[in-house]
């Protein structure tokens, strides 16, 4: 039970990776060619020389037979895995001026539902011209014309009319003169990662708007509170001055009549406000922690990587099963990890920013977000939690003390410390479900 | 001897103001900030009838009910708040209270809860 996962996710780790097995292709395709233009050069020396030209001859056929063999296992090789790959593969005759289609592979005729005899000879702008975003096209013969390569991703129609996400890739290719002979493109479908990234999108979306109607429902609820206070002792005074005057000072009377009336008008306008933002019920269901981690985790990810920073998760196995308000405790968890980004943003040397949950005892589950940061200043440690604290300059100081109210309606707390050497960590605990679990 | 009453509320306006106007009914009235300061200032079993707001630093309104229902004590209580949650004067009968109030509260209304309470208290002793 004690055991624990550590993962790492690191966005630009994996950037750097590819890059470095890129690098690596390319030096070994570039000692390849240097060592046989070495051969070459070594050859030319050789002739010069005028020795042993006949054994020379017949060594040279000798290496020619063999040097074909090579290329067109070479070329074999090559044409296999062009055709093998996931990507549509096409190209494209410069020199004709109508630029057709002389070569796609399987998978471009499988992306786009058309057949060989529809797509050879035919150009590519008009294979589906009519159907897509012709200012694209301009856009991409515009690139090429410039003797530039083109990339970009675009929405697509197959032949059968369904759409596809593509990402395009257009370059020349050269002869020896540098004169553009053909041009080689590369079309990858990125359907999946699309609906991906516009499924988080929405479910962000769908939590910015959740967290911004709860901010406003706290913030009437604070403010209604606030005016109530006043508006008590108004018409408290007001009934007792009535109540001295008794029947003296009609005029008095009636004045203080017309204080109480408004008193109340404005005392029924807070009541209908506060009835129109009252707080949706939770929904509680059972939950595991862990997941809603994850999930929020994935959320605020494309945030993270553009801060720079990384998450490093060490997430309790197996843990028992909470009953919660998946949404409200996903604001909690995504305001927690943005302000914890928010601290780490003017230090440079702060990257990473750790999740951690654990068991604080048999009945609580204990979440924690650990940043380096540049700390909580200990005299905003009390303020911290009340509403409309706040130390950012654009900040309304809503959201730890709207985390710590939903903390409190999970039967939970929600703490903060400053760690011993850097940043702060906040902190909060969950009952766990003891009814419902495995 | 008029009838005395004590009020528990956060807002020192909202104290003043009530006890005014209390005071025109002709009733004794002492007021404290916070729920502690009427622990340390008033005998468990001094007569009089508690307004008690809910929403307090410290102690709060229901934990404050809560101490005075232990301590034995059968002091009448009425609740006031800003708020009013759908189940306030439900959870306010529940833990003994006479009534709950939303402020900001009617004089009238607040007067004949009073009586109320007390005409109930005096029948129970």
């Amino acid at each position: 039970m004690k055991s624990k996962i550590k993962n790492k996710i690191k966005a630009p780790l994996l950037k750097k990776v590819t890059r470095i097995n890129l690098e690596k292709k390319i030096r070994y395709q570039s000692d390849e060619l240097k060592s046989k233009s070495g051969q070459l050069r070594q050859g030319a020396n050789r002739e010069k020389l005028g020795f042993n030209r006949e054994k020379e001859g017949a060594d040279r056929e000798r290496q020619g037979a063999k040097r074909e063999k090579l290329a067109e296992e070479q070329i074999h090789i090559r044409t296999k895995a062009m055709e093998s790959t996931f990507d549509g593969i096409f190209i494209i005759d410069a020199k004709k001026p109508d630029f057709p289609i002389i070569y796609a592979n399987q998978s471009f005729y499988d992306l786009t539902g058309y057949s060989k005899n529809e797509v050879i000879g035919k150009n590519y702008f008009l294979l589906y011209g009519y159907n897509d975003n012709s200012r694209v096209y301009e856009e991409i013969k515009q690139t090429l014309r410039e003797g530039k390569s083109f990339q970009g991703e675009m929405l697509n129609f197959k032949k059968n009319g369904e759409k596809f996400w593509s990402l395009l890739r257009i370059t020349q290719v050269r002869d020896k003169n540098g004169i553009t002979t053909h041009y080689v493109g590369n079309k990858t479908n990125t359907t999946l990662m699309k609906q991906r990234d516009l499924e988080i999108k929405e479910q962000r979306e769908e939590l910015l708007h959740v967290t911004r109607v709860g901010k406003l429902a706290e913030f009437v609820s604070s403010l209604a509170h606030e005016i109530s206070q006043p508006l008590t002792a108004i018409l408290s005074y007001a009934q007792a001055a009535q109540r001295l005057l008794k029947e003296r000072e009609p005029q008095l009377q009636e004045i203080l009549q017309f204080i109480i009336n408004d008193d109340q008008r404005a005392a029924e306008v807070i009541r209908r406000l506060r009835y129109l933002l009252k707080k949706t019920k939770p929904a509680f269901e059972s939950l595991d922690i862990n997941v809603l981690i994850n999930d929020t985790v994935s959320l605020i990810m494309p945030d993270v990587t553009a801060r720079d920073k990384s998450i490093k998760l060490e997430l309790f196995t197996n843990p028992p099963l909470i009953q919660g308000d998946r949404i409200q405790l996903q604001q909690v968890l995504l305001n927690l990890i943005s302000n914890s980004l928010e601290a780490m943003e003017s230090s440079k040397d702060a990257h990473e920013l750790s999740l951690k949950t654990s068991l604080k005892d048999k009945y609580t589950i204990l979440v924690e977000v650990k940043d380096s940061g540049c700390g909580i200043p200990e005299g905003n440690m009390k303020k911290l939690f009340t509403h409309f604290f706040t130390s950012k300059q654009d900040g309304l100081g809503m959201g730890l003390s709207i985390s710590r109210s939903i903390v409190e309606a999970h039967g939970g707390h929600l703490e903060a410390e400053n760690n011993h050497d850097h940043g702060a960590t906040f902190y909060f605990t969950i009952p766990i479900d003891l009814k419902n679990n495995r | 001897m008029p009838a005395k009453i004590y009020i528990v509320d956060d807002d020192e306006s909202v104290c003043r103001a009530l006890k005014t106007l209390l005071m025109t009914y002709e009733f004794e009235v002492i007021t404290f900030n916070s729920a502690q300061s009427f622990f340390d200032n008033v005998a468990v079993d001094a007569p009089g009838c508690l307004l008690l707001d809910i929403h307090m630093p410290g102690i709060d309104g229901w934990e404050t009910q809560k101490k005075i229902l232990a301590s034995g004590c059968k002091r009448p209580v009425i609740f006031i708040s800003a708020e009013k949650k759908d189940d306030a004067l439900g959870r306010a009968l529940g833990v003994g209270a006479v009534g709950f109030l939303q402020k900001p509260v009617n004089g009238q209304t607040l007067v004949d809860l009073i009586s109320l309470a007390s005409d109930n208290y005096q029948a129970a002793q």
